[in-house]
């Protein structure tokens, strides 16, 4: 669907909805918070990787202090050797046909998506066996301190073999056993669910929810006309509340930044047939003088309205990342010494010059990003003082992986509940895989802090590891260390919200300004007659 | 009353074009970039003597902002129009050569005179992938029908020509009939077409970019700023697109009367 139909179609849409919804406004939710998945609502493709995939269950659910709770599963163990999980689920989840959920599905699930090839990383699964109707048992090849994420994350889909069960259209046909089931999805346009009849948990407020797909511009005008009942906002954007809305902040660890290509351009080119390397990003003076001049207070300030905070790592506060990580203040003059030092010589047009080339770089962001444009366009400003031209350009995210992906500057999105994150982003076992390490970054050092946080023991002992691939005092991915990356924000999420809606205590969101609002969904009551 | 000559408004309506677009052109060259720097203080100031037209929301002076963007707006303009042109002339010049070809340049033309402008060229664009480049092809490959209507009509009235037949039959080849006495004849209505072409070819480039298929957000388009506006607009900041709006609106009827008063005069 083309941006130039989406308003009308919206507008069309947003008349008949707003008619329903006056008869029916304790019944439905018209929400616009964007995020649809291209590839459907399918688990094992990617469908929920930060949790609460809505149509499905998982078999553990993250608390607000980020414990693993009881979902579909009851009771969970790991064996002495940290290989075997075991799993025992609860009787009364039945799926939205009313079909038991059984140790066979979560054991299909687990092996389907081993050989999926989504998101959901399965690697170290060796095989996942349905012992009886309610115990299940996941064998890994060697210990992974991660694993557990996958319980917290994947949705459960029925076994291929059962009636309506798992084929390749699941993802435009999902069923699942989580609190709402599927009734239409126009892509491009909407989604439309209501309430699992058969859902275990509590029954949710709202008989059914509509799931508007617009983009920035409609939804800003959608929140203000009063025609939605919540929307996801850029901060940017998010100073002026309209009389029948409020503004509703979630905490995040949603953050951006600028991923640099690592490797020099060679005349390499990716699998997908995109160019790698960039002859500037590659040094690593360029890297580290960019980190030192960026004032992200400012940014925090300019680019978000303040709904943030500086980011100096992909994971900052959370315990796999270190406190040290951090610049105090921009430091422009210890930039242009190392500038200097790096051979980098500032010539009459303002510009630093090696050896003939120009310190002149694209910075790219997906142009219907308005947060992520002005991040790129800002930060450019900043380092210009120093004779280095970063190049702000907005490209479809089809051009970006065409062309932009392993060559430019990129501005990314990351942000999780799990390390799991960091390994994707800093191993060079996934250079080039997908949009995480998509600047091939490799430092055999970082490969082995990595390597060892997955094997460790226990979660304060990966930490450790996690920081040391970080910094270890020699090397890391860190500001430090390589700078393979120069993190600016952490997000906050803004919406707005019908004063009537009381959404609850909001947890701390992941990366993906929408979807994550929708955790404590159960919890979500209208409060006006 | 006095009723000036058609000349003599072509003349006026063309020093004024030019000293407009002169003066667009030399700004750019004459202003450093310090006048689009970010001012972090001046977000979204309102139009003053200090920020003649305000400021957008990264504190940049409204004013060079829609001078940049008419420039490029200009340059894309003209580079579309002339390219339409081109292959306006060259499809007439090519229905020229056979009936066949005829019959087929006007299949070519009539297909694309029946689909939708802005639908054509969102489709070109984005599967060009955007970018300046993109919306100049786009733009130039679905405005030349008309013109190239109006051109091979022209042709095939100058083929009836007493001295297009003596010439024919003196032995001159077909390309020395076209190239010595047809294409001549035609400079001027290729002139006035590539006129009229172009405030379309801008007004379209600003609707292609405002949508989000054309020129990236990071350019100073006017295209860019309007739609940037429209983000604005509910806190009140009107200017930001006012102005933009109204500097797209002057350039725009300044060549439409420059086309249509050297229609008559020509």
């Amino acid at each position: 669907m083309t941006k130039a139909t989406r308003p009308i179609l919206l507008g069309i849409a947003l008349s008949c909805l707003a008619a329903i919804s006056t008869a029916q406004a304790k019944d439905q939710l018209i929400l616009a918070i964007g995020g649809e998945p291209e590839q459907g609502f399918d688990p094992l493709l990617g469908w929920g990787q930060y949790g609460n995939p809505l149509f499905q269950s998982t078999l553990l659910s993250r608390g607000q202090d980020f414990t693993p709770q009881p979902e579909l599963a009851t009771k969970w163990s790991l064996s002495e050797d940290r290989l075997t999980w075991t799993l025992t689920l609860r009787g009364d989840a039945r799926f939205a046909d009313g079909t038991p959920v059984t140790a066979d599905d979560v054991a299909y699930t687990f092996n389907t998506a081993a050989k999926a090839g989504g998101r959901a990383d399965l690697s170290a699964l060796a095989e996942a066996t349905a012992i009886d109707e309610q115990t299940v048992t996941l064998r890994l090849h060697a210990p992974r301190i991660t694993f557990i994420d996958q319980l917290l994350t994947l949705g459960i889909v029925p076994h291929a073999e059962r009636e309506n069960g798992y084929s390749e259209q699941y993802g435009r046909h999902p069923l699942g056993s989580g609190p709402y089931q599927l009734v239409e999805w126009q892509e491009g346009e909407q989604l439309i669910v209501e309430r699992n009849p058969y859902f275990y948990g509590p029954t949710p407020d709202f008989e059914r929810l509509v799931f508007l797909f617009t983009g920035e511009d409609a939804t800003l005008s959608a929140a203000h006309a009063g025609q939605v009942d919540i929307a996801a906002i850029p901060p940017a954007l998010a100073a002026n509340v309209t009389t029948s809305m409020q503004r509703v902040i979630m905490e995040s660890v949603d953050n951006r930044g600028i991923l640099f290509p690592m490797q020099p351009d060679n005349g390499e080119h990716a699998a997908s047939e995109a160019p790698i390397g960039n002859d500037v990003t590659a040094d690593p003076a360029i890297r580290q003088a960019i980190n030192l001049a960026v004032d992200r207070d400012t940014l925090v300030e300019v680019a978000l309205h303040g709904f943030g905070r500086p980011a100096f790592g992909p994971a900052d506060g959370l315990p796999w990342s270190s406190d040290e990580e951090r610049i105090d203040a921009p430091d422009l003059a210890q930039a242009k010494g190392l500038l200097d030092a790096a051979g980098w010589e500032l010539h009459d047009d303002g510009l630093r010059y090696k050896e003939g080339l120009p310190a002149r770089f694209r910075l790219t962001y997906p142009s219907s990003d308005t947060t992520r444009q002005l991040l790129a366009e800002v930060s450019a400003e900043m380092v210009r003082p120093l004779g280095i031209e970063m190049q702000p350009t907005g490209r479809h995210w089809d051009d970006i992986q065409r062309h932009a992906l392993h060559q430019d500057a990129i501005l990314f999105g990351f942000g999780s509940h799990s390390p799991q994150e960091v390994y994707y982003l800093f191993h060079s076992q996934h250079a080039g895989n997908g949009y995480y390490n998509s600047g091939f970054y490799t430092n055999s050092a970082v490969d082995t802090h990595l390597d060892a946080a997955q094997a460790a023991p226990s979660s304060e002992k990966a930490n450790r590891h996690w920081q040391a691939a970080q910094w270890d005092g020699t090397t890391g991915y860190g500001l430090r260390g390589d700078a393979s990356w120069a993190w600016l924000v952490n997000l906050e999420h803004v919406y707005f919200a019908d004063t009537c809606l009381d959404v609850g205590e909001l947890g701390v969101a992941p990366h993906g300004h929408g979807w994550p609002i929708t955790a404590n969904l159960l919890e979500w009551r209208w409060v006006c007659d | 009353m006095i009723t000036p000559q058609p000349r003599l408004r072509a003349m006026l309506s063309l020093s004024i074009t030019a000293v407009f677009i002169g003066g667009l052109i030399a700004s750019q060259w004459l202003l450093t970039d310090s006048v689009q720097r970010m001012q972090f203080g001046a977000r979204l100031a309102p139009p003053s003597l200090e920020h003649w037209l305000g400021t957008d929301a990264l504190g940049r002076e409204l004013w060079a902002r829609t001078l940049a963007g008419l420039a490029l707006s200009f340059w894309v303009g003209c580079l579309a129009a002339l390219l339409s042109t081109l292959i306006a002339l060259s499809l007439a010049a090519l229905a020229t050569l056979s009936a066949r070809l005829d019959a087929l340049v006007s299949l070519l033309i009539d297909t694309l005179l029946s689909v939708p402008h802005l639908i054509l060229l969102m489709l070109i664009a984005f599967a060009l992938g955007g970018g300046t480049q993109a919306v100049i092809i786009a733009v130039a490959v679905t405005h030349w029908p008309s013109l190239a209507r109006v051109l091979r009509a022209e042709l095939w009235q100058l083929r009836q020509a007493p001295y297009v037949h003596i010439s024919r039959a003196l032995g001159k080849s077909r390309w020395f009939v076209l190239h010595g006495h047809l294409l001549p004849h035609l400079l001027p209505h290729c002139l006035v077409g590539a006129l009229l072409l172009f405030p379309h070819a801008i007004l379209h480039e600003a609707a292609l970019t405002f949508l989000g298929f054309g020129l990236s957000p990071s350019q100073p388009a006017i295209g860019v700023l309007l739609a940037e506006a429209m983000r604005y607009l509910n806190g009140g900041y009107w200017w930001l697109g006012v102005f933009p709006g109204l500097g797209l609106l002057l350039m725009v009827l300044m060549f439409e009367r420059l086309s249509s008063q050297l229609r008559r005069a020509l």
